[in-house]
Parts: C-alpha cells; sequence; structure tokens
C-alpha cells in the first residue's frame, strides 16, 4: 500500500511517498489526512511507529508541524530514522523548540535520531 | 539576474507596474512550489552545497508560504507573491514580495498590545507567537532566523515602516518609506 510497510509489531511511514520537497501547511495537513485514512486508520497509540526521512531533500517547519507535531499528540512511540539531512534536522530542532513536538516522548529525541 | 531586483520587487504590485505575466509572479501556491523546485535545481547547479541549498529552500518556502497562509482573503493589493532567485554581483540572492497585510496588521489581531512594525517584527522573529490563532502556529520566522544565522546568510525583511536585519546579529529599525506587506531579502556569498 502506498507508502506503508507494516512489520509485526511497528509500522514505517516513508515520508519521501509526499515527496522530497515538504514546505507547506496545505501540503502538510492534506499529508496528515491521508496518513490517517490510509496508513494510521486502525493503529493503537501505543504501537511503535518509523518515521522515515530518507528521501526528503526539503521539509520546513509548516510542513512538519501539521503532521509530525500532530502524529506526535496521537501517538506516544514514535521513531525518527535517517535525519540526515539539513533542514530535516533544523526543522526537528525548531519543533521542539517552539511547537508541542517537544513535549513528548518518542525515540530519537535530542538528536538520537538514527 | 538584475542588480535592481530589489527595486523591481519594491514596485511590482504598484498598479502602474503590475505585470500578471512576469516570470516573477506566482500567483498561488501552487506555482510558487514548482518555482521553488526549480530554484533547488538551480542551486546545486550553481555548486552551492546540499545542506546549503536545502535550508535556504526551507527558508525561501516558508517566508514565501506565510504571504498565501496570512493574506488568505485578506491581500491589500494582487494576490500572490514576487520571487526571483540568482546571483548579484555574485551573491546569490532570493527576494520574495507581497502585496498582503504586513506583520504588524497580522499580529496586531492576536497581541493587541503591539505599538508598531518594529514591535511586530521583533515580536514575529522572537516570540511564539500565531497571526492565524487559535491555530497553533509561529514557528517559521524563528526557524529562518536561527538558520540563517547558523549557515551564515544575510536576510532583509521589511514591513511597513520598519527593517529586520538578521545575519549572526538582529538588528531591527524604522526605515525611511515604508513597504506595504512584507519584502524580504536573503543573500550568500559563499557561491
Amino acid at each position: 500500500m502506498l507508502g506503508y510497510n507494516q512489520l509485526k509489531e511497528n509500522m514505517k511511514i516513508e515520508l519521501r511517498k509526499f515527496g522530497d520537497i515538504l514546505v507547506s501547511r496545505p501540503a502538510g495537513r492534506e499529508a496528515y489526512l491521508a496518513m490517517s485514512a490510509y496508513l494510521l486508520k486502525g493503529v493503537d497509540e501505543n504501537e511503535l511507529i518509523e518515521l522515515d526521512f530518507q528521501g526528503v531533500k526539503v521539509m520546513a517547519p509548516s510542513w512538519a508541524d501539521e503532521v509530525l507535531t500532530k502524529i506526535a499528540l496521537k501517538y506516544k512511540n514514535l521513531k525518527l530514522l535517517n535525519t540526515e539531512n539539513s533542514s530535516v534536522r533544523a526543522t526537528l530542532k525548531t519543533l521542539e523548540e517552539f511547537s508541542d513536538f517537544k513535549n513528548l516522548n518518542y525515540a530519537g529525541r535530542n538528536k538520537k535520531a538514527n | 539576474m538584475n542588480k535592481d531586483i530589489e527595486k523591481q520587487a519594491r514596485e511590482f504590485f504598484a498598479a502602474e507596474n503590475f505585470d500578471k505575466n512576469s516570470e516573477y509572479y506566482c500567483k498561488t501556491r501552487d506555482i510558487f512550489q514548482a518555482r521553488l523546485d526549480k530554484m533547488i535545481i538551480y542551486l546545486l547547479k550553481e555548486q552551492l552545497k546540499e545542506e546549503d541549498a536545502y535550508i535556504l529552500s526551507a527558508i525561501a518556502g516558508e517566508i514565501g508560504n506565510n504571504s498565501f497562509d496570512h493574506n488568505l482573503g485578506s491581500w491589500v493589493g494582487e494576490i500572490g507573491i514576487f520571487f526571483a532567485y540568482g546571483k548579484v554581483n555574485n551573491v546569490l540572492t532570493i527576494v520574495l514580495a507581497d502585496a498582503g497585510q504586513g506583520v504588524y496588521k497580522t499580529l496586531k489581531k492576536v497581541k493587541p498590545e503591539l505599538k508598531n512594525d518594529i514591535e511586530a517584527l521583533r515580536t514575529a522573529f522572537n516570540e511564539k507567537i500565531s497571526g492565524r490563532a487559535p491555530e497553533s502556529r509561529g514557528n517559521g520566522l524563528k526557524f529562518v532566523k536561527a538558520n540563517i544565522k547558523d549557515r551564515g546568510m544575510h536576510l532583509d525583511f521589511y514591513s511597513g515602516s520598519a527593517k529586520a536585519e538578521l545575519n549572526y546579529a538582529e538588528k531591527i529599525e524604522a526605515v525611511n518609506g515604508s513597504y506595504q506587506g512584507c519584502l524580504a531579502i536573503i543573500s550568500l556569498k559563499k557561491i
């Protein structure tokens, strides 16, 4: 299924399947709605969800706030993968500092992402 | 790119100058997104480091999309933004401008105690505040500021009668004349 790999105990969402330039709130809202309808439907809030940034070239806080912050508010167990891209790193830092993303407990926080 | 691009951006939305067929005019967000994609290709062709090219694109994306986010249904002049990029005297330059409400008018709705354009710019670049409250927003210009500093870039951001000049430091001051909406000039000398 689109952008979706479900393993036995966790789910991986490949963000590049939503585009490699992720910069606006409307695009982020649309991405989150698609995720909610197709990828995250029926997923328990305690299930491990892997967010894979491999292949993302540009990410800005507007897009990320509409997607990552909302996922982090709903799901308690997130793991961030392949966050080496400069704009991904910078965006995660901004979200941690200025959005509700910082108040959540997730694997990969504080630059421990793979 | 013409060295008078800043002047062109300043005057673009004036009724006597407005050119809906200009290559720099992005009437809608979709057009802006397409031209942003094209800019990344240009930046990489110009041998800019990937990490700088992607951060620059994220910064331009934030500023450009802010114009659409905060002026939807409230444009003062023509809808859309002016978006140009290229080298001016061997300095990579990105220019974005809109004929929107400007930062002061946008933020005063959610922070009525703001007194002028200077206070509005100081708030926009430093405080967690959303011009579209109760929506939780307001991290974009903080992202812009942090990364302009971290990457050794330079930003002149005009709105109303104030200017924010950001590089390793931040200076916000009144300027002669005024700009109706927002005008941003990003530059990077490394190229």
